[in-house]
C-alpha cells in the first residue's frame, strides 16, 4: 500500500487523511450498511432465532449493536493512561487533606487539641466533628454516621480530625501533631456479644433502640405450611461461619473538593453512586444541593465498596471551605480497609428438608450478621440474607430469623452479591447433601424443583424469566457431569451450585411520594448528528455508559461513533439513583430506550413526509430511514434530522424507568423486589491436595441467565471476574481480626486476592431467558454471577475428598484440620485411606428426572404464552391457587412477628427479639 | 492508627534527577528519598501511571526502566535516574496504539482500568522479549499485577492477541467501528 494510502487508525486520527463523510449519511463510514437479517428477531421478519417468544423491544431493533462485542467506549483512555481517577484529579492551588484516625477500639473522645498543629508552617485548615454535626448514611433510616467523631469513636480508624496543609509530608506531620484525649469504652468484638444488653451501646437509637443491646436490626418472617417445615425423610443442618471480606477494589479512595468562586461546590470523587453523596453534603455542609456539583471521576472498581457517601468526602468539601483552596485526599491502602464496607462477617444457621417426593418442605435460615460500626447498607443485608433464597426453587415453607449487630469493628457493608453470597453458599451445599441423602443426582433434584416462568416466590416476589433450567442443563452437558459426578478419583471433584439475584431494586433507597422515575436518560441530537446522551448513572468499569450508548445506537440505527456520553456531572446529568443492586443495565437502559423511541417517530415522521411514505410502514437502517416494503425509498438519517429540526433546532428527548407495582404488603415485603430475576448454574471441578488441604479449582463451567447478553464480551467479563472474585472468598481472602479485635491484614500482601495463578479456566454460558420488562429482554450480569462459585468449589470439595466444610475460606490450614477431624472420626490414620463418596441411585431418581420432564414442558408453555395462569409458589405442595396461597389455606403463614413459642427457644439471631424496643418499656413515653 | 513520622525535620536532601521518561529528557528537583512513583506523578505529572497499594503488592504502580517492569512505588528514583523510563503514556506512537493498547480495548482486558497501565507496560515488555508467549508465559510474566474486575482471562487473551498481531505483523487494525466518546470529564 504507498504511504499515503496508508490507513490510519488509532486513538489520534489525522484530520484530513481520513476519508470524509459523505454529505447525508452522518458517521465515518461513508455507505451506509445493509439491515443484517440475522440480527433481526423472528417477529419483525428477521431471521433471529427467538426460542423464548418476541419481545416489546422487536420493532426497534436495527441489527447495528445490540447483541454484538462491544469494546467499552471509554477503553481507549483507560488503555492510554488518559483516564482521570479520582487521585488523577489535579487543581491549581491544590493542597492536601489527611485525615486524624482513632487508635482506639471505643472510647469517648474527651478533648482535641490543635496547639501544636496550628503552629506548624504550611498547615492551612482543620478541623474536627462539632464543624459539620449533622448525622448522614446510605439509608435515610439509619443515618448514624458523620463527617468525624461527635462524641466516640467506634473503631479503630474511625476518623477523629482532619487536617490540610501545602503538601503531603506537612499534613502528615500535621495529622500526627493532633493530641486527642480519650476514655476507653468497653469494646465488643464477637458479634454474639452484640446481642446482649450492653452498658454502652455503640450507637442510640433513642424509643426505637432495641433494648439496651447493640442489634442495629432484627427480621423475622415465616411463610407457607410451617407445620410441614420438618415433614421430611432428608434435612441438612449446619452452622456456617464466612469471614469479612473487603471488595479489594485496586483505586484506594480519594476525593477532591473545590468551591469555585462563586461559593459552589464541586466534588470530584469515585463514587459508585454519586447521587445519595449529593444529598448528604447538602446536610452536613448545610447548603442547597443546587450549590453543588457532584463530578464522578473514572472509578478504579467499586463492586458496592463506593457506593455508601463517605465522611472522608465530607471532610474535604470542609477543609476546602476553611482553607479556601481546593483539596485532595488519598487514602493509602490500609485506610481503604478501616472504610471497608466489604461483606458482613455471619454465622449462618442453616436447615432445609426435603420430604419423601424430593421436594423441598422447608427451609430455616438463621443469620447473624456483623455490621461493624454503622449501619451502612445493613437494613437492606438483613432481609437480602434471607429473602433472596426463596428462589429459584419452589419450597414449602420458609422461616428466616436475621439480625445485623453494630461491633467495634470498620463497618460492614454492600458488596457485590449484596446478602445473598454467604447464606446461598448454605443452602446450595445443603442440597448437594440433600440430594446425598436422597440418593439422587443434585442436579436432577434442582431441575425437578424449579420455578417456572411468571410465577410468584413464597415472599411475593414476581419471577418473569427464569432460564435456570437451561442453565444447569448447559453446564451438566459442558462439563461432561454425568461422566464424572462421584465418580472421579479421590482428591478430584467436581460440583454444582446455583444463584438467583435481584435485577434492580423496586423500592429505590430514597423512597418518595413524589414518584420521581429510578433512572432518567436525556438526549440531545444537533444538525452535526451524534446523539450526546445525559445519564447520571455511573459507569465504574461494568461497562454502564457503553450499554446505555448501545441502546439508543440500536435503537436510532446509528454506529457507536455517533454516540458521546456525558455521565460525569450531578449538573448536567438527570439524577440516577447510581450503580448498585445491579439496576444499570435494566433502568438506564429501558430509560435510554424510551428516549430514543422518542426521537425514532419524530424521525420517522420526518422520513414520511419527505418521502410520503406511510410512517406506519417505514423502518430505521443503518443512518437511512426506509420503507421496508420497499427499502430503495428512503432517505438518510441527516435528512430525516434536519427536516425533524425544522423550526426547532435540536432534537431533546427524556426517557425514564420506574419499576411498576409488585409484591405482598407484609413488613420488609419490598427487600429483595425487584422488576427481574438473574439465575445463574456453575459447575467447578477441583484438585484437592488430601495431605495439605490445598485446593486447586481447575475448570468452572459458569452459565448465567442475563435475559440478553447487550453486549456479550462485557457479560463474559462479568461473568469471570465474578468467578475470580468468588473464588477469593471461598479459598482465601479474609478480614482476619485478632483477639484483641485488631485488623491483623489490612493491607494486600496479608489480604490474599487471587493471582493469574488462582484462577481456574472459566467458560461462561450465556443464557438468554429474553425478559419481558428488560431492554431488549435483559437483565442483570454483574453480581449474580458471584453466587454459585462459593457452592459449587464446596460441593466439588466434598466430591473431591467427602468432607464437608462449615467455615470460609478454605484455607489450607482450615481445610487440613476438617480432613484430620473426618480421619478421627472414622477412624483413619492416613487421609489418603478416606473413602472416596459415590452415589448410588435410589428408586426416586426416576421420579425427580420424570417430574423434572413435565415441568420443562410446563415452563415451555408457559413461557410461549403472552398470558399464563397465575402460579403461585405452592403448587407442587398441591395448591392450586388463583390468589396467594395464604388467601385460601388457613394453615399457610405469612407471619413477620415472633410469637412466644418461637422466643421461649430462639435461634441465636432469633434471640434479637427477645429484647423490647425501648419505647415499648414500661415507664417509656 | 499509628502516625508516620516522617524525616521533615530541616531541609530534606534534594537532588536534581533527570532521566529520559517516555524518550523525553526530563529534569525535576527530587528529594533523596521521592519514590519513583512520587517524582512520575506528582513531579512530572504521568498520572497514567496508578497508586494502588505503595507496598509492592498490586503492581498498579508498574513501569519500565530501560525495557523491565519495576514497581514505581518500591524503586527509590535516584535508581532510576539517568536511565529510560516508560510508562504506559509512552506505549504507542502517539499515532497508533500499541497493539497491547489496541488489544486490551478490544478484549476486554480493561474493565475499570486502574490496573491496566501497570498490566499494559508488564505485557508490552513480555512481548519485546518474547513476542509469541505461551498462555503460561502470559500469565507468569502478569503474575505480579492484581486485577479485581476480569479475573484474568480476557487480559491474557489480549496479551495472546496482541502477540499475534505482532508476530504476523498486521497493522494494528481496529476489529470495530471506531469507539465513541464517552464523557472524558476533567482534564480529557
Amino acid at each position: 500500500m504507498p504511504e499515503d494510502k496508508k490507513e490510519i487508525v488509532g486513538y489520534r486520527q489525522q484530520p484530513g487523511k481520513l476519508d470524509f463523510t459523505r454529505p447525508g449519511s452522518g458517521g465515518s463510514s461513508p455507505n451506509s450498511e445493509k439491515r443484517d437479517p440475522s440480527m433481526i428477531p423472528q417477529s419483525q421478519g428477521g431471521e433471529l432465532d427467538q426460542p423464548w417468544g418476541p419481545h416489546r423491544h422487536d420493532d426497534l431493533v436495527t441489527g447495528r449493536i445490540i447483541g454484538k462485542r462491544t469494546p467499552l467506549i471509554d477503553s481507549r483512555w483507560k488503555v492510554t493512561g488518559q483516564a482521570v481517577y479520582g487521585d488523577d484529579v489535579r487543581l491549581p492551588g491544590e493542597i492536601i487533606g489527611r485525615l486524624v484516625r482513632s487508635d482506639r477500639h471505643y472510647a469517648k473522645v474527651l478533648s482535641i487539641d490543635m496547639t501544636d498543629v496550628e503552629s506548624i508552617p504550611g498547615v492551612l485548615a482543620t478541623a474536627t466533628g462539632i464543624d459539620a454535626p449533622s448525622a448522614f448514611g446510605v439509608l435515610p433510616v439509619t443515618k448514624d454516621e458523620h463527617a468525624m467523631a461527635l462524641e466516640k469513636v467506634r473503631h479503630i480508624g474511625d476518623i477523629v480530625a482532619c487536617v490540610a496543609a501545602e503538601d503531603e509530608e506537612t499534613a502528615r506531620l500535621a495529622s500526627a501533631a493532633v493530641r486527642i484525649e480519650y476514655q476507653d469504652l468497653e469494646p465488643i468484638f464477637d458479634m454474639r456479644d452484640g446481642l446482649k444488653d450492653s452498658p454502652d451501646p455503640i450507637h442510640d437509637r433513642d424509643i426505637y433502640h432495641i433494648g439496651e443491646s447493640n442489634v442495629q436490626k432484627r427480621v423475622f418472617q415465616r411463610f407457607g405450611r410451617i407445620s410441614d417445615l420438618k415433614n421430611s425423610i432428608a434435612s441438612y443442618e449446619n452452622e456456617w461461619t464466612f469471614k469479612g471480606v473487603n471488595h479489594g477494589f485496586t483505586e484506594p479512595h480519594a476525593v477532591v473538593a473545590h468551591w469555585d468562586p462563586r461559593g459552589r461546590l464541586t466534588l470530584y470523587t469515585p463514587q459508585q453512586v454519586p447521587h445519595y453523596v449529593h444529598r448528604a453534603l447538602a446536610d452536613v455542609l448545610d447548603i442547597p444541593m443546587h450549590q453543588i456539583n457532584v463530578h464522578r471521576t473514572y472509578v478504579g472498581g467499586g463492586f458496592g465498596g463506593k457506593s455508601d457517601p463517605f465522611p472522608h468526602e465530607m471532610c474535604a468539601a470542609i477543609l476546602a471551605r476553611k482553607s479556601g483552596r481546593p483539596v485532595r485526599i488519598t487514602f493509602d491502602r490500609e485506610e481503604v480497609f478501616w472504610t471497608n464496607r466489604g461483606r458482613h462477617p455471619s454465622r449462618i444457621s442453616m436447615a432445609i428438608h426435603a420430604d419423601k417426593e424430593g421436594r423441598f418442605s422447608g427451609i430455616e435460615t438463621d443469620a447473624l450478621i456483623d455490621g461493624g460500626g454503622f449501619a451502612s447498607f445493613g437494613h437492606v443485608t438483613t432481609y437480602y440474607n434471607g429473602v433472596l433464597h426463596t428462589a429459584p426453587y419452589e419450597i414449602g415453607a420458609f422461616h428466616y430469623t436475621g439480625a445485623r449487630v453494630w461491633t467495634n469493628k470498620p463497618a460492614s457493608g454492600a458488596m457485590r452479591g449484596h446478602g445473598a453470597v454467604n447464606s446461598r453458599c448454605a443452602v446450595e451445599v445443603g442440597i448437594d447433601h440433600i440430594s446425598e441423602e436422597l440418593g439422587v443426582d443434585p442436579i436432577d433434584l434442582r431441575l425437578a424443583n424449579l420455578l417456572p416462568p411468571h410465577s410468584a416466590t413464597i415472599t411475593g416476589f414476581r419471577v418473569t424469566s427464569i432460564g435456570m433450567r437451561e442453565c444447569l442443563e448447559r453446564v451438566r452437558k459442558e462439563s461432561g457431569w454425568d461422566k464424572k459426578f462421584r465418580k472421579m478419583p479421590l482428591g478430584k471433584g467436581i460440583g454444582v451450585g446455583c444463584g438467583f439475584f435481584i435485577s434492580g431494586s423496586g423500592l429505590p433507597i430514597h423512597w418518595d411520594p413524589n414518584k420521581f422515575p429510578h433512572a432518567t436518560v436525556h438526549l440531545k441530537i444537533d444538525m452535526d448528528g451524534g446523539v450526546t446522551i445525559h445519564t447520571g448513572a455511573a459507569d465504574i468499569g461494568q461497562g454502564s455508559d457503553t450499554v446505555v450508548g448501545q441502546a439508543v445506537a440500536e435503537v436510532l440505527g446509528l454506529p457507536m461513533d455517533m454516540i458521546r456520553i456525558r455521565s460525569k456531572e450531578s449538573d448536567t446529568s438527570p439524577v440516577d439513583l447510581g450503580s448498585y443492586s445491579s439496576r444499570v443495565t435494566f433502568m438506564n437502559a429501558n430509560a435510554a430506550v424510551s428516549a430514543a423511541m422518542e426521537v425514532r417517530s419524530e424521525l420517522i415522521e420526518a422520513a414520511s413526509l419527505i418521502t410520503g411514505v406511510e410512517a406506519s410502514c417505514l423502518v430505521l437502517g443503518d443512518r437511512r430511514i426506509f420503507n421496508k416494503k420497499d427499502p430503495a425509498v428512503g432517505v438518510s438519517y441527516l435528512q430525516a434530522l434536519h427536516k425533524a429540526q425544522e423550526d426547532r433546532g435540536a432534537l431533546i428527548a427524556s426517557g425514564s424507568y420506574r419499576t411498576p407495582p409488585m409484591g405482598k404488603m407484609h413488613k420488609g415485603a419490598a427487600a429483595g423486589l425487584a422488576p427481574a430475576y438473574s439465575f445463574s448454574a456453575y459447575v467447578a471441578e477441583v484438585d484437592v491436595d488430601i495431605e495439605t488441604g490445598r485446593i486447586k479449582v481447575e475448570k468452572v463451567w459458569a452459565a448465567h441467565d442475563c435475559g440478553k447478553a447487550l453486549n456479550p464480551l462485557s457479560v463474559e467479563g462479568q461473568i469471570i471476574g465474578s468467578c475470580h472474585m468468588g473464588l477469593g472468598q471461598v479459598i482465601s481472602e479474609e478480614m482476619k481480626y485478632g483477639r484483641t479485635g485488631n485488623l491483623l491484614n489490612p493491607d494486600l500482601l496479608g489480604y490474599k486476592i487471587p493471582t493469574v495463578h488462582e484462577m481456574p479456566e472459566v467458560v461462561p454460558i450465556i443464557v438468554e431467558s429474553n425478559d419481558p420488562e428488560g431492554p431488549f429482554g435483559a437483565k442483570e450480569a454483574g453480581e449474580g454471577p458471584l453466587l454459585p462459585i462459593l457452592p459449587a468449589v464446596c460441593n466439588a470439595v466434598y466430591d473431591a475428598i467427602g468432607v464437608r466444610t462449615n467455615e470460609l475460606p478454605l484455607t489450607p490450614d482450615r481445610l487440613y484440620r476438617s480432613i484430620e477431624k473426618a480421619c478421627k472420626q472414622q477412624g483413619i490414620k492416613d487421609p489418603r485411606d478416606l473413602p472416596n463418596p459415590s452415589l448410588e441411585q435410589t428408586p426416586l431418581s426416576d421420579i425427580l428426572i420424570r417430574r423434572a420432564k413435565d415441568h420443562a414442558k410446563r415452563d415451555r408453555e408457559r413461557r410461549l404464552n403472552p398470558n399464563p395462569d397465575a402460579y403461585y409458589n405452592g403448587q407442587l405442595f398441591n395448591r392450586h391457587d388463583t390468589g396467594p396461597p395464604e388467601e385460601n389455606d388457613p394453615d399457610w403463614t405469612v407471619q413477620v412477628l415472633p410469637d412466644q413459642e418461637y422466643l421461649e427457644n430462639p435461634k441465636l439471631a432469633g434471640s434479637a427479639w427477645l429484647h423490647k424496643e425501648r419505647r415499648h418499656m414500661e415507664g417509656v413515653e | 492508627m499509628a502516625s508516620h513520622p516522617l524525616p521533615l525535620a530541616g531541609n530534606p536532601p534534594v537532588e536534581v534527577w533527570t532521566a529520559s521518561v517516555n524518550g523525553k529528557q526530563v529534569q525535576t528537583i527530587i528529594k533523596n528519598y521521592d519514590v519513583l512513583l512520587d517524582v512520575l506523578r506528582d513531579g512530572i505529572g504521568s498520572l497514567g501511571t496508578k497508586r494502588g497499594c505503595d507496598m509492592g503488592t498490586c503492581g498498579c504502580c508498574t513501569v519500565l526502566i530501560d525495557g523491565k517492569p519495576r514497581l514505581s512505588c518500591m524503586t527509590l528514583a535516584l535508581e532510576a535516574k539517568d536511565r529510560q523510563v516508560t510508562t504506559v503514556e509512552g506505549l504507542s506512537d502517539g499515532h497508533h496504539l500499541h497493539p497491547i493498547q489496541e488489544m486490551f480495548a478490544e478484549c476486554g482486558g480493561s474493565q475499570c482500568g486502574f490496573c491496566t497501565p501497570g498490566f499494559l507496560v508488564t505485557s508490552a515488555a513480555l512481548l519485546e522479549t518474547n513476542p509469541t508467549p505461551t498462555r503460561q508465559e502470559a500469565m507468569d510474566a502478569i503474575e505480579g499485577n492484581l486485577c479485581r474486575c476480569t479475573g484474568y482471562q480476557q487480559i491474557v487473551d489480549s496479551i495472546m492477541s496482541a502477540s499475534k498481531i505482532l508476530s504476523e505483523g498486521i497493522q494494528n487494525k481496529p476489529i470495530t467501528e471506531p469507539a465513541s466518546d464517552p464523557d472524558p470529564g476533567f482534564g480529557g
